[in-house]
């Protein structure tokens, strides 16, 4: 048994621990017990990544351990423990703690699962299992009406997207045969089935990567679900679904028509998502539309990297999934961190609005600061690491010498000018020296919190400092990509 | 060595930064801060006799973005000082300035974050951190005019400055890109030895992309709309960012690659247009304003206007001597209208009449920097304006010349109304004197108004010695004086700004011949209809917005709807390529 597999029998079991402990030992035995979790899954992680990549079956079934599975995983691995270190407050609402961290521990083990899987009836499982987590805990404030309806929402479009999905692996395995990628990549050609299933399966999967026009569950979705849980949908569950969809459009042998059609795509996501990003008043679903314009880049960057054979820009759209996780992550926990202390601590339940945070700045700084490092990252501004993921992105794209590709990536620069225009009201919110209501009467912050965000704040200051730090995972996995795709 | 002093400039500005951000005592930061700007203006004073053409390569940031490297040469050295230098006389003068204000620590540690990056945009030798710098100055600029966001104007004036210098960055970005994927090289120092490396159309691509980042950053035509709005900022910060530093480094970049550029088809024009249109625009402008600040900020532009014209002609030396004087005195003038400012609370000219009567010194340093700004002898501005006027008419078109003097004579008049406005008249009563520490900033750039301009000699002795792709000739002080006492358009210069200050004594005839053209007023004051053409266009953006929200119905049935015409579009492009 290797690293990976001990790592998912571990989560596995582990989460269904986390699930009865509390009726065996204390209630707050589930948090510990996912604390141990996840420390054994980062040891773990150390040694599938430390042994290299790999690929291996079990029975029938496929798995593969490559760069991207690396990136992936650490990404997941990092913001799932900062998650779980910071949700003390949120799992405790509803005293359904238990649920909380056993499907927070499902969904990481269901994601990084997602990276190994070689063929595509295991994506596909994966995938629905991850789901399934995730439209639970979308609905963790199940006596909330708009919760409730934002999870419908996901669900209904969600199972649209599988069907699609399994249209396409349906198409495939009457061709070839087979359900294992290196099957069908020898098999594949650019005639009608193959190309057919590849259309599938950009709009199956694209459905849970919030590609436009299939994203409008999202932003709903990811306000109404607890901040932390906001963090990890937004951070790392909308790129795993574009991880998949990567993974089984790969060996249909048509990096240059992929490419260009997720060009097209990833240009609307950046004019929807900016454009309607700017009239939100609400925190969280301003982010939320910030997350489908941040698609946008990423598969900006990946389409280039597939049309034009550009592994520059392939990297800089990895590194920017690890990028906007980190940011995204902070922005949506920090932004959780506020609402609870301006509403969750008097039990009331409202949205965070832009003007709620006047003056929160003065009694809250280090959530307040957290935010602002968080937006400003987004914004493309230094010293984040957004900075210079989106550099990468330009100069992936630069380099392919390409007028069509310029005049992209002009309308991604004014994408994320405007950008600022909406990221900025809110930070001139914080640090405003007039309080709002809410603001005055808000609790005291936790001591747990603020530190969770801080060093995540500091990770991103350091990473766009220093954005070697992260050369490694992004190049392996941008190598892995490509060959993938046969570049 | 120079390594070390790099080292030991950015760790106290940027540590001192961070310590002052988190340290709640603010005895205690206001003390780390102005020690901190110390020993940075110290130590990048003492790196001016280091500079040299090396480029030191520092810390490797990784493979898509090459090393840390920078090069001290005399050009990015002298904007390295301006910015210390000037940075810590703010510091001291903030001391006093924001006395009161509950949140320094913001306020100080954005002043030392500014002060770092902008070292930093000047020493870099990277195109990939020249960019850092240049959006992390931008977003400095941006904090600082929002800083008293409880104010609507300064909010929204924060952003405008932040959007439009961003614009125009998207130049410098896909230049710098540009230039790297055909380099292979991060490194300025390639293009501007070797400017063949580049096919010539896509040279110039890049050329026009650095002109329109230069363009936005200096607040020059049609990019300068954000720099009146920017007044809004604290008066020391406008003159630290928005006067001495910040709007200098479109000059600085246009300077930096001008051997690259020169032969570049239509540039040079373009540069001279820009420059001209700028200086003779904003002065006009400048007349009308009706805050103090917003005269200045008008004056900025057009003194810009000039150092752009001056490297659109070629005459680096010009340029970079009338950037030197120009900070100084500009600094000054802000600082003093600051000092009256704050006594007076009020930012409008027509409730300023006298303010400044009764503050002996702000009043004697402010006429100072006034006649520096108009050029009269023998303040440092006259001598570095001269000679962009006459590189101008040696080797300039004679419309831009002719255009230039007349701004020449626009510059007096506003000046001369600004000081016979605030600083003569009735005096108004309840007005206090100065700071200690205000004053004292005062006087060190007063003095450095009259005296800078002795420096040209080392200066462009040491720029030629360190550019030698600028083709720089040194000029000694007696050919400075000489050239510039003989040229003929030394006296026709002279003779306008008389004129143009005489026109001010004779503002009652003039009343009646402006009343005539009172049509023409709405126009300036609406900034020639830039104002107008900002607000369309943010507004043409909102309203897409708008529109397209109107699609987000919020109903499954038109989510499914919307993702079964993107089905149907996907398979009919992918069977569309499908071989059949």
């Amino acid at each position: 048994m290797n690293g990976i597999t001990g790592l998912l029998v571990l989560l596995a079991t582990g989460s269904l621990l986390v699930y009865v402990s509390p009726q065996l030992w204390t209630p707050r035995a589930s948090r510990y017990l996912t604390m141990i979790c996840m420390i054994a899954a980062w040891i773990l992680w150390g040694i599938t990544v430390s042994s290299g990549a790999t690929d291996w079956q079990i029975g029938q079934i496929a798995y593969v351990a490559d760069g991207v599975t690396f990136a992936a995983g650490t990404l997941v691995l990092l913001l799932g423990t900062f998650v779980v270190i910071y949700a003390d407050h949120e799992a405790s609402t509803n005293d359904r703690a238990d649920i909380y961290y056993t499907l927070l521990l499902a969904l990481v083990a269901f994601m990084i699962a997602v990276t190994h899987a070689a063929d595509l009836f295991n994506l596909w499982l994966w995938f629905e299992c991850m789901a399934v987590a995730a439209y639970v805990l979308v609905a963790f404030h199940n006596q909330e009406r708009d919760a409730l309806e934002a999870t419908m929402k996901y669900f209904v479009q969600s199972v649209a997207g599988s069907t699609l999905i399994l249209a396409g692996i349906a198409l495939l395995l009457a061709e070839t045969g087979s359900v294992s990628l290196a099957v069908i990549r020898d098999e594949a050609s650019t005639t009608t089935p193959y190309l057919m299933a590849g259309a599938l399966f950009v709009v199956g999967f694209g459905m849970k990567a919030a590609l436009v026009p299939l994203h409008t569950w999202l932003p709903d979705a990811h306000s109404q679900a607890p901040a932390s849980i906001s963090a990890m949908l937004s951070g790392v569950v909308i790129a795993t679904g574009l991880i998949a969809l990567l993974r089984a459009i790969a060996p249909l042998n048509d990096a240059n028509g992929f490419g260009l059609l997720l060009m097209g795509i990833a240009a609307l996501n950046i004019v929807i998502g900016n454009l309607l990003a700017l009239r939100q008043t609400q925190v969280k679903r301003l982010l939320a539309y910030s997350s489908v314009a941040h698609m946008g880049y990423i598969v900006l960057a990946i389409g280039i990297g597939l049309y034009a054979g550009q592994q520059t820009a392939i990297e800089g759209g990895l590194f920017h999934i690890i990028s906007h996780g980190l940011m995204k992550g902070l922005a949506f926990l920090a932004s959780g961190a506020l609402l609870y202390n301006l509403y969750r601590v008097h039990d009331r339940h409202g949205t965070l609005t832009i003007d709620d945070l006047s003056g929160a700045a003065r009694r809250y700084p280090m959530a307040s600061m957290a935010l602002a490092v968080a937006l400003f990252g987004l914004g493309g501004l230094p010293p984040m690491v957004g900075f210079m993921s989106k550099w990468q992105i330009f100069a992936g794209g630069i380099a392919a010498h390409d007028t069509a590709i310029t005049i992209l990536l002009v309308i991604a620069g004014l994408g994320s000018i405007v950008s600022l225009a909406y990221y900025v009201p809110v930070v001139n919110s914080l640090y405003r020296q007039q309080m709002s209501p809410v603001v005055e009467q808000g609790g005291a912050s936790g001591p747990i919190v603020n530190r969770t965000i801080g060093v995540l704040a500091f990770v991103i200051v350091i990473t766009g400092l220093l954005p070697g730090l992260l050369d490694w995972l992004v190049q392996t996995a941008g190598t892995a990509l490509a060959a993938s795709f046969g570049l | 060595m120079t390594g070390i002093w790099f080292v030991i400039i950015m760790t106290s500005l940027w540590a001192g930064s961070a310590i002052v951000f988190t340290q709640r005592n603010t005895r205690n930061l206001r003390f780390v801060a102005v020690i901190a700007s110390v020993i940075a203006a110290i130590a990048t004073s003492l790196l001016v006799p280091l500079s040299s053409t090396n480029s030191i390569t520092g810390l490797y940031l990784g493979d898509a973005f090459g090393a840390l490297s920078f090069r001290v040469d005399t050009m990015g050295a002298t904007l390295a000082v301006i910015a210390a230098v000037i940075g810590c006389i703010t510091v001291i003068y903030s001391l006093d300035y924001m006395v009161t204000n509950p949140q320094q620590h913001r306020y100080f540690a954005l002043v030392l974050l500014f002060i770092g990056a902008m070292i930093g945009l000047v020493l870099t030798d990277s195109l990939l951190m020249l960019f850092f710098f240049w959006e992390l100055t931008e977003f400095c600029s941006y904090a600082l005019i929002a800083f008293d966001s409880d104010n609507p104007a300064a909010a929204t004036g924060g952003i405008r400055a932040l959007l439009i210098t961003q614009i125009g960055g998207l130049g410098l970005l896909l230049a710098a890109l540009t230039i790297y994927s055909y380099t292979g090289s991060y490194a300025i120092s390639t293009l501007v030895a070797n400017p063949g490396l580049l096919p010539d159309h896509t040279l110039s691509l890049v050329a026009f992309g650095m002109l329109a980042a230069a363009a936005a950053k200096s607040a020059q035509f049609p990019f300068h709309t954000w720099l009146p709005g920017a007044m809004e900022a604290p008066t020391p910060v406008s003159a630290l960012i928005h006067a001495a530093t910040m709007v200098n480094a479109g000059v600085y970049l246009l300077a930096r690659f001008y051997p690259a550029f020169a032969d570049v088809n239509g540039w040079s024009s373009a540069v001279i247009a820009v420059g001209v249109v700028s200086a003779v625009g904003a002065a006009f402008l400048a007349l009308t304003a009706t805050d103090l600040k917003g005269v200045l900020a008008y004056s900025t532009i057009s003194q810009l206007g000039y150092m752009v014209y001056a490297v659109g002609l070629g005459d680096i030396v010009a340029s970079q001597f009338h950037l030197m004087s120009h900070a100084i005195f500009k600094a000054l003038l802000f600082l003093a209208a600051g000092a009256v400012i704050h006594s007076a609370g009020t930012r409008d000219l027509s409730r300023l009449r006298g303010a400044g009567r009764s503050m002996p010194v702000t009043r004697g340093v402010f006429i100072v920097g006034g006649l520096a700004l108009a050029g009269i002898p023998i303040m440092n501005g006259f001598w570095s304006k001269e000679l962009i006027l006459e590189a101008g008419y040696l080797h300039g078109p004679v419309w831009a010349s002719g255009l230039m003097l007349l701004g020449v004579g626009l510059t007096a008049l506003y000046t001369v109304r600004v000081v016979a406005v605030v600083f003569f008249g009735e005096a108004q009563t309840g007005i206090l004197p100065a700071g200690w520490m205000m004053r004292l900033s005062m006087g060190v750039l007063a003095a450095g108004v009259v005296l800078s301009w002795l420096l040209i000699e080392p200066l462009t002795a040491q720029l030629a010695e360190t550019l030698p792709a600028h083709d720089i000739h040194v000029v000694s002080l007696r050919t400075l004086v000489d050239d510039i006492t003989k040229a003929p358009v030394t006296p026709i210069a002279l003779l306008i700004t008389g004129f143009g200050a005489a026109l001010w004594m004779l503002r009652g005839t003039m009343a009646a011949i402006l009343t005539q053209m009172d049509g023409l007023k709405p126009v300036m004051q609406g900034d020639f209809g830039f104002t107008a053409v900002n607000r369309h266009l943010s507004g043409i953006v909102t309203l897409t917005g708008v529109r397209l929200s109107r699609l987000h119905t919020g109903l499954v049935n038109w989510n499914i709807a919307a993702a079964a015409i993107g089905l149907l579009v996907v398979l009919v492009w992918c069977i569309g390529r499908a071989q059949l």
